[in-house]
Parts: C-alpha cells; sequence; structure tokens
C-alpha cells in the first residue's frame, strides 16, 4: 500500500467560492460528515466572515483510500488579500499546486491575477476551475476564455463546478490527484521544515503551522528556528482533521503543526525555517524577510474615554496578529495615544474594525500614512513612520516613496475613467490588457499614498462598484515630497501634518486650512490658520476676534438657566486641547481628519 | 445677604397672541384660563408665605405675559390678592408690566389706586415697519400717546425698546432712540433682538427666511444707544438698562446683588432659603397641580454659600458701578476674593475689568463681554 501527498492552496477573489469549495472538498474526501458541515470550517472569524476575507491561514488535511492507494491532501489556506502578499508567499512557498478559483458568472478578478501571479513565480501547478456553473447566469465557456486571456490557462484543462451543489467536486479530487506532483520525500534527509503561520491558544501558547521540506520531525525532540535562533523542545504536534488532532510525527512532504510551549506569538517568525540545534542544521529556506509595516496611523481614544482601556485593547489584538504594532504616541492635538502600524490598507480597516467589535472604545484616527525613506544631508537613511518626524527641508536630501504595481480590473465602459484617475494619482501605465469583450485589465505603478488616500475608493466609485483593485510594493522611489504642517497662530498642529507631493500641497493646504478654520471657535483674539512646507507658508485663514460676548437679559428667572449655560461653556472649554494660546475641542480636530476632499 | 425675601415676582402668562420672537411662559389667546390662575396664584402665595412668612417687601414686580391683558374686575382680583398677603415697606417699588395697546385712562386709575407706583411699558419701537416685524400690535405714535398719559397718572415710567431687528440699521434705531428721550419717561431697557430655540423667529432664520442684522451692526447699535442715552442723562447702570438719577428699578437690583425674593406664576423663578425654584414652565401644569394640592415647583436647586458668591459675583458684574467682593465675602461667608485672585488677574490682564481694592467693574471693552466675565467668575461646576 502507498501512501500518497498532495499539497496545495485555494486562490480566488472575495466571494467567489473558496470557503463553500473547502468545505465540499472536505466532505467528498469523507474528512467531514455533511451534518458537522453545517458551520464553515475553514474561516472561522466571525469578523473574516462579515468581510468575507480570509486573514489568517489554516491548514486541513483530507485522508482517505481509493482502492490500494492511501492520500493524504493538504489544504493550505491562504489569506485573500494583498496586504498579506508575503504570509501568501509563505504558503504559496508550501505547496506544489494551486486551484485557482473564478466565479462563473463574475470572471477574473484584480486579486485573481496578482495571486495567479504569484502562484507561478512558485512554479507550481495550477488547475484552473469554474465555480458557481449552477447559476443561471453562469458564463463558463467566456469565464475560460478570459482565464487563458489573463492567466495562460487552457480552456480545456479547466474544472468545472459548483461548490453549492457539488457537482464537479468529485472530478476535482481527480485533478488534484493526477496532476499535482507529489512532494519529495526525502524522510531521513536533517530536518527542513518552514513556519507559514502562527496563532495563539490560551492554554498552550503559541501553535506552530510548518510544512515540513525534507526529514522528520518528532514529538519530544528538540528543534531550532534557524532566524530567531531559538530552541524549542516539541511537546505536541500533529495536523488538523479539521480539529487539532495529535500524532507523532511529520515527515517529509506533510503539513501540520507543533506545539513548543512558545508563550509570544512574535517569538514565532513567518517564513523561518525549522531544523535541529548544534552544527549539522539545514540550510534556511529562501524568501525570508519580517513582515514591513507599511501603513500608519495614530489611533488615540476620543474625549473622555482611558486610554489604559485602548492599550490593553490592542495587546489583546496584537497577540493574535504579530503584523500589527503600536507604541504610545504623545499629541499636543489629541492627547496621549498610540502609533500604530499595519502591513496596508485592509489590514488597517480590519485592525480597526475588531478593536471597536471587541472593545468599547470609540477612536479618533489621524490620517493614515505610508512608510517613507529619507536620505538626509549626511547620507543617512531613514524610515519614516509619521509626517511629524519628517525633518526640515533643508535636511532633506532625498525623500523616497514606496511604489505599488495595481493590476485594475474594469469594465471597458470605465477604461477612460479609471486612466484619467490614475494618471492624476501620478500613476505610470505599465500595461493594458483585453480579457473579454467587455473586461480589460490596467496595469499602473502608483505610489502607494496615493493608494491609500482615497484611490481606493475613487476606483469603486468612478465603476460604479464593478472595478477591483489589487497591488504589490515594487519598491522605493525618490520623489517631490514635503511635510505639510498646520499652525495655529505659529503652533504646530502636530496630529494634522501630512506628508505630501508639492504640487498637490496647495490645493491640500487650502483645503484643511479652511476646514480648520470653521471648526475653531472664535476667541478673544485673532487666530491665523496657516499651511506650511518648512517656514515657507503656502495657505493663510483667519479666524476672527470674537468681538461681544454679552446677553442682553438677565432678570431673576434667567439667573439659574444663565449659570447652566455659561458652566457648561465652561466645562467644553476645560476639555478643549491648547494649542499655544488658541483652544480647539477635539471635535474640531475630528472633522478636518474625516475631511474626504482634503 | 438678608435671609427673608424682600422683594417678590409675580407672573401672568396671558398674552393676545404670542409674539414671533417670545419664549416666555405665556399662553396667547386663552382667556379662559384667567379666573383659575387667579385661584391659583392666591393658593401658590399662602402655601410659601407659610414656610417663609413674609415681613414686608420692598419691592413687587408683575410681570408677563401681559398683566394688563386682565380685564378690569380681574386686574382688581390680583391687586387685591397681593396687597391683601404681600405687605408692602412704606416707599416700596410696585411695577407693573404693561403692553401701550391695553392702556386706558380708567386702567391707569385702577393701577394707581391700588397703589402701583412704577409701570414698565412694552414699547419696543416707535417705528411702524419694525412694529410689524416684531409683530406687536401697536403703531409708533400710539406708544408716544400712551407715554404721555402713563406719565400724567403714574410719573416713574420706563419703555423696554427692541434693537437688531431684522432689516433694522442704526439710522432707524437712532430715531428711535431720539423718540424716546424727548419723551416722560424715567428709565429705559434695551435689548438686543435675540433668536431663541423653539420661537417662530429661531425657525424662520433656520430656514434662512429671516436674517438677523450682522454683528458689528449690533455691537454699533449698542454703542450708539449708550452714547445717546448718555447725553440725554439717563446713567447706564446696568448692561441693557439706562436710568435718570435715583430711578434704577429696585426691584431688578435685588436679583443682580444675589438678594433673596418670592416669585409666583408659571416658570417662575423663586431665590428663598438659599433654593433657586422653578416653577413648572407649562400655564397648564401649573394650574393643574396647584389644582391637585401639589407643589407647581419643578426644579429646586439648594445654593451652597460658594455658589451664592460666585453668582453674586457673576451676576452683580453685569452692573456698570461695579460691585464689592468684599460685601459678597460678609454676605456669604465664604472667602471669595482670595479664591477667585487668579481669574480676576486674568480677567485684568485681558483687559475685561478694573479692579480698585475689593471692587471690580467691567472696562469699555469689558462691557461687551459681560458673559465672558460672568463665565470666569462663576468658574465651573462645584
Ligand atoms: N450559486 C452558487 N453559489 C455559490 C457557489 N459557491 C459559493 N457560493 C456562494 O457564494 C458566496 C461566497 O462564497 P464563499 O465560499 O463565502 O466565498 P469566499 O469569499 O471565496 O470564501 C456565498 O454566498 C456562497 O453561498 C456555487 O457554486 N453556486
Ligand atoms: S407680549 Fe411680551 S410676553 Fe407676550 S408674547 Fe409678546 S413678547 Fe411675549
Amino acid at each position: 500500500m502507498t501512501k500518497h501527498l498532495r499539497n496545495f492552496c485555494i486562490i480566488a477573489h472575495i466571494d467567489h467560492g473558496k470557503s463553500t469549495l473547502a468545505d465540499r472538498l472536505l466532505e467528498e474526501t469523507g474528512t467531514v460528515s455533511i451534518r458537522e458541515m453545517k458551520e464553515q470550517l475553514l474561516d472561522d472569524l466571525e469578523l473574516e466572515r462579515q468581510r468575507g476575507i480570509t486573514i489568517k491561514a489554516r491548514a486541513v488535511v483530507m485522508k482517505f483510500r481509493r482502492g490500494k492507494d492511501e492520500y493524504e491532501l493538504n489544504l493550505i489556506d491562504t489569506p485573500g488579500h494583498v496586504d498579506f502578499q508575503y504570509e501568501v508567499s509563505r504558503a504559496l512557498a508550501c505547496c506544489e499546486g494551486v486551484l485557482l478559483l473564478v466565479d462563473a458568472f463574475q470572471g477574473v478578478e484584480a486579486q485573481t491575477v496578482a495571486n495567479a501571479y504569484a502562484a507561478m513565480e512558485h512554479d507550481l501547478h495550477i488547475i484552473p476551475v469554474i465555480n458557481k456553473i449552477d447559476l443561471t447566469h453562469a458564463r463558463p465557456d467566456e469565464v475560460a476564455e478570459e482565464m487563458m486571456n489573463s492567466l495562460g490557462t487552457d480552456p480545456d484543462d479547466c474544472v468545472r463546478v459548483s461548490a453549492k451543489t457539488g457537482q464537479g467536486v468529485g472530478k476535482l479530487v481527480d485533478a488534484i490527484i493526477e496532476h499535482i506532483p507529489e512532494p519529495p520525500r526525502d524522510t531521513e534527509a536533517v530536518l527542513q521544515a518552514m513556519v507559514f503561520d502562527s496563532n495563539y491558544d490560551d492554554y498552550r501558547g503559541a501553535i506552530t503551522y510548518v510544512r515540513v521540506m525534507q526529514g522528520t520531525v518528532r514529538k519530544g525532540q528538540k528543534i531550532r528556528f534557524l532566524r530567531a535562533d531559538t530552541t524549542h523542545d516539541v511537546v505536541e504536534l500533529g495536523q488538523f482533521t479539521p480539529h487539532r488532532t495529535a500524532c507523532d510525527e511529520l515527515s517529509a512532504g506533510q503539513v501540520g503543526y507543533l506545539i513548543c510551549n512558545i508563550k509570544s506569538l512574535g517569538d514565532v517568525h513567518i517564513g523561518d525555517t525549522i531544523s535541529i540545534p548544534g552544527d549539522g542544521a539545514a540550510e534556511p529556506l529562501a524568501g525570508y524577510s519580517r513582515p514591513k509595516r507599511m501603513v500608519y496611523c495614530g489611533l488615540f481614544p476620543s474625549d473622555g474615554q482611558n486610554f489604559s482601556d485602548l492599550r490593553e485593547a490592542l495587546e489583546r489584538l496584537a497577540v493574535n496578529d504579530p503584523s500589527f504594532e503600536f507604541e504610545p504616541e504623545t499629541s499636543d492635538a489629541l492627547g496621549f495615544g498610540f502609533r500604530c502600524g499595519f502591513l496596508g490598507l485592509l489590514h488597517m480597516e480590519i485592525v480597526q474594525q475588531r478593536l471597536e467589535n471587541e472593545s468599547d472604545i470609540d477612536l479618533v484616527q489621524t490620517a493614515p500614512n505610508v512608510t517613507y525613506e529619507i536620505v538626509n544631508k549626511r547620507g543617512e537613511t531613514v524610515e519614516i513612520h509619521k509626517p511629524q518626524d519628517v525633518p526640515d527641508p533643508g535636511d532633506v536630501e532625498e525623500f523616497r516613496q514606496p511604489i505599488v504595481r495595481c493590476n485594475i480590473i474594469v469594465p471597458t465602459d470605465f477604461i477612460g475613467a479609471v486612466m484619467k484617475l490614475c494618471q492624476e494619482r501620478r500613476g505610470i501605465q505599465k500595461s493594458q490588457e483585453y480579457l473579454a469583450a467587455q473586461r480589460a485589465m490596467l496595469t499602473y505603478d502608483i505610489p502607494l499614498a496615493e493608494v491609500v488616500y482615497d484611490l481606493h475608493d475613487k476606483i469603486k466609485s468612478c465603476t460604479r462598484g464593478y472595478g477591483t483593485l489589487d497591488y504589490e510594493i515594487i519598491g522605493y522611489e525618490a520623489a517631490d515630497l514635503a511635510r505639510l504642517d498646520f499652525l495655529v497662530n505659529g503652533k504646530r498642529v502636530d496630529a494634522l501634518s501630512i506628508v505630501c507631493n508639492r504640487a498637490d500641497a496647495d490645493r491640500r493646504g487650502r483645503a484643511v486650512a479652511k476646514k480648520l478654520k470653521s471648526e475653531i471657535d472664535r476667541h478673544m483674539f485673532e487666530v491665523a490658520v496657516q499651511a506650511a512646507i518648512g517656514s515657507r507658508v503656502i495657505a493663510r485663514e483667519t479666524v476672527p476676534a470674537m468681538r461681544k460676548n454679552v446677553t442682553a437679559k438677565c432678570y431673576g428667572g434667567d439667573i439659574t438657566r444663565k449659570r447652566k449655560l455659561l458652566q457648561k461653556q465652561k466645562e467644553g472649554k476645560k476639555r478643549m486641547k491648547a494649542i499655544g494660546n488658541v483652544e480647539i475641542s477635539q471635535k474640531a480636530f475630528m472633522a478636518v481628519l474625516s475631511e474626504d476632499d482634503s | 445677604m438678608p435671609s427673608t425675601p424682600r422683594s417678590a415676582y409675580l407672573h401672568v402668562p396671558f398674552c393676545r397672541h404670542r409674539c414671533g420672537y417670545c419664549n416666555f411662559s405665556v399662553v396667547a389667546d386663552r382667556d379662559d384660563l384667567i379666573d383659575r390662575f387667579l385661584n391659583a396664584i392666591e393658593i401658590e402665595i399662602t402655601q410659601v408665605l407659610a414656610q417663609t412668612p413674609c415681613q414686608q417687601l420692598d419691592t413687587l414686580f408683575i410681570g408677563g405675559g401681559t398683566p394688563t391683558h386682565l380685564n378690569p374686575d380681574q386686574l382688581e382680583r390680583l391687586l387685591k390678592t397681593l396687597r391683601q398677603h404681600l405687605p408692602l415697606a412704606e416707599n416700596a417699588e410696585w411695577s407693573v408690566e404693561a403692553n401701550p395697546e391695553d392702556i386706558t385712562s380708567d386702567k391707569l386709575h385702577q393701577l394707581r389706586d391700588a397703589g402701583i407706583n412704577r409701570i414698565s411699558l412694552g414699547v419696543q419701537s416707535f417705528d411702524d415697519q419694525k412694529l410689524a416685524v416684531l409683530q406687536r400690535s401697536h403703531s409708533g405714535p400710539l406708544a408716544q400717546q400712551v407715554i404721555e398719559a402713563t406719565a400724567n397718572v403714574i410719573p416713574n415710567v420706563s419703555i423696554d425698546l427692541i434693537f437688531a431687528a431684522p432689516n433694522e440699521d442704526l439710522q432707524r434705531w437712532q430715531s428711535d432712540l431720539q423718540t424716546a428721550v424727548r419723551l416722560p419717561i424715567k428709565h429705559l431697557s434695551t435689548y438686543a433682538l435675540t433668536f431663541e430655540k423653539g420661537t417662530q423667529f429661531w425657525n424662520q432664520r433656520q430656514r434662512g427666511t429671516l436674517l438677523p442684522v450682522d454683528e458689528s451692526a449690533e455691537i454699533e447699535m449698542y454703542d450708539q444707544s449708550r452714547q445717546m442715552l448718555g447725553e440725554a442723562g439717563f446713567d447706564h447702570y446696568e448692561i441693557s438698562n439706562f436710568a435718570q438719577p435715583d430711578h434704577q428699578c429696585r426691584h431688578n437690583m435685588a436679583y443682580w446683588l444675589g438678594n433673596p425674593w418670592y416669585a409666583f406664576g408659571p416658570g417662575a423663578a423663586a431665590f428663598i432659603d438659599h433654593h433657586r425654584n422653578v416653577n413648572h414652565r407649562s400655564t397648564f401644569t401649573y394650574l393643574k397641580r396647584i389644582e391637585q394640592g401639589r407643589s407647581p415647583i419643578d426644579e429646586s436647586e439648594s445654593i451652597t454659600a460658594q455658589q451664592a458668591a460666585r453668582e453674586a459675583a457673576a451676576f452683580g458684574a453685569r452692573l456698570l458701578q461695579g460691585i464689592d467682593l468684599a460685601d459678597i465675602e460678609r454676605a456669604t461667608g465664604w472667602p471669595i476674593i482670595q479664591e477667585l485672585q487668579p481669574t480676576l488677574d486674568q480677567l485684568l490682564e485681558q483687559a475685561l475689568i478694573q479692579i480698585s481694592n475689593t471692587s471690580i467693574c467691567l472696562t469699555e471693552r469689558g462691557i461687551h463681554f459681560a458673559d465672558t466675565v460672568a463665565s470666569e467668575l462663576l468658574g465651573e461646576t462645584h
């Protein structure tokens, strides 16, 4: 009797049916009965369900027999969004094949393309799968052609399924067995395993997800994380069936988990290599890097809310999400809060939403910014995580920003609008391809800052929701950037500084200054609101001085009412933040920060 | 401060119709309630005095609403009730508010004969167009005649004038003031029109159909009043009040100086026994409560010595002669001078007040910022 292994993952755009198909595969292989299938098993976080995004990878083993042959299929779940590009690449590195899943009605979307390219880079065998063929409006033939045009797959190879009815799923299992290569099975070699994911269990500590590349790992043995350079005992190991099921060993080609008494997820690095302690260790696997926070924003508790509550909430989140980081930040304008780093825009939104769902905290968020690089006059390169840290113009030799390659898939009617938008946002067009008669893919290199600022929303709105956008970081480029400050009576309002292109500075400076002016109450003196780059003022607004504050009538009946009114005003004032001699409410800052067209 | 009130206020909540800017506790066109009201007032006065007996009053003020809207019999009954329960000191000031259109020679004699020695006329303007905007039912010429006629019977006449009405300019306001100072009046109150929530004017302003005059025009009109009335021999003694020598409104002075007073009627606010009590604002609820033997008080707040001291400072500062904090300290027993020191320094630095010894008073600039000063003197809730 021979045992066969197949390791694969499913690449799909949101809502094309990845989770449903995973369920059907578990049923088809007898891993889980239909009754147990009531709940979707693979992505179990409530939030992911809400957003339809699988954030954290999971891995499930499906074991079954066909005649004399025993099969073990490992389905590795990949995060669906490109903010988790690195995590996706590590999951792909653990597979020999992928199912490229496309909705028979929607067709190819931007995210599918980005991840398919990644799969090709890893030399994986691709099985094109067209899902939802039960739909009345399904157009599988056209979609097969779109896939050929955009991804180069052969229409004849497409497996057509309905994850809903189960139609075609048996054939899909056949295709997996037939086409995806068997992983190398050198079980005697020195242990070498890839860490592709982790999560945290309150009782057991870090659960490390691994794919064994060569050799064998056994319960009780000592292992070493080569990059982190830490040594641990394997307390337990096993596979997900889909529940955690312990076994004695995992050998070359197999996928499973290790529990090693690790107290913090921060000690488990995705992409790290596990081997043995000492000199005889295997080579570290290629492609390792530390997660890089590309988007930062300040999070502050809103008025009257507790700083330490926010800290606790952030700590709780970070336990399960090592790619999210935060450190205390103090702002004159917003008080005590945290500067938080995220992998990307979506990651930021997810974290915020979790914070709001899981704790009862109202947040004030500063405008997100990307991670910049600055070469100063001394030739040093520094990473910048918040606009306030940008040195004055005199000390900046070169200002660099991250550039992303965007794939945008749009119905052809909207090509013009999207191209115009991308050009406005300093995009450089790389290519334009027709996927089908009605659909095209535009590829642009665009500063990430523009995507973070509003490109994503704008593409959605100028394509009536049909356009999809995906991007990956391709590197840093020098640009004509500057720190734009806002001052009230000559004092900088730290929370409002932004980095922007010099060409946009006038427009954005004027808009924010105007908005800020409208939010500042009149004072006993005139208040000047300015936008400035360095010492150069580019916009100025004035809040005129209050000329009177007196109510005419004040008799017996008015005294109580009037006293309450005056005291309320006074208390409102006490909560205000003082920028120099100017008092500004947090509400005013929030209004300025949430301004769309600033 | 004396703990037995020497002042009393009575609120008569009836008007012919409700003016577009008015947010007083008033019912318009419900004369059927007047008799119930007269019953209720008598009950309320009796009950309050049973708790806090009245020795003698120095001032009694009948306000509204429009007290003169009552017919002669009703008015007679009201005056009788007051005389019967509220003993007046010799030289006491007894005022009544009146609208020009209600004034007849008979009514004037009725009021005088009952003992009323001061009358406050709701003139608002002598300009027919402005009166129409304000929805007042008298004409400019009638107002002038009424003032003359009133002064012949009750010489201590005060009038109210509104400025900064929609469409009003400085010239129109000057002519109102000119007319006023030529007439036999002893006292004048001027108010910039305000837009209060819940009034017709408020809604119209929200909709943009009524435009308030701009701030600088309003300031100009106010300053003009001070100048012209000053020249005509009227002393500007409180933010909105002007009087000929010895004709300040003693009743209102009691409010500003923080002295206690009784108050009766719907929405009336009293300051008795270290409590600020406010009656229910609805005339209907007020009547119902009294008729059911319940208290009409809707809100009651006890005032600590500190609060009393700070209020006396804040509201006293509205008087242009200023206020002596040492007096307040003596009356309340609260060390207000020391407590307010930092606040006073700040107000002084902002050129809002002047200080001499323990007295403070508003500067020229401070007069325009009386609420800022009051707010600082009140401090936060304690
Ligand atoms: N009609 C039909 N609906 C499907 C099929 N597969 C998935 N769906 C539906 O498509 C939606 C998205 O599916 P889901 O598996 O959550 O997508 P995921 O975001 O890729 O994981 C759900 O409402 C599914 O019920 C299918 O084959 N046919
Ligand atoms: S007459 Fe006076 S109290 Fe009556 S509604 Fe008009 S403004 Fe108000």
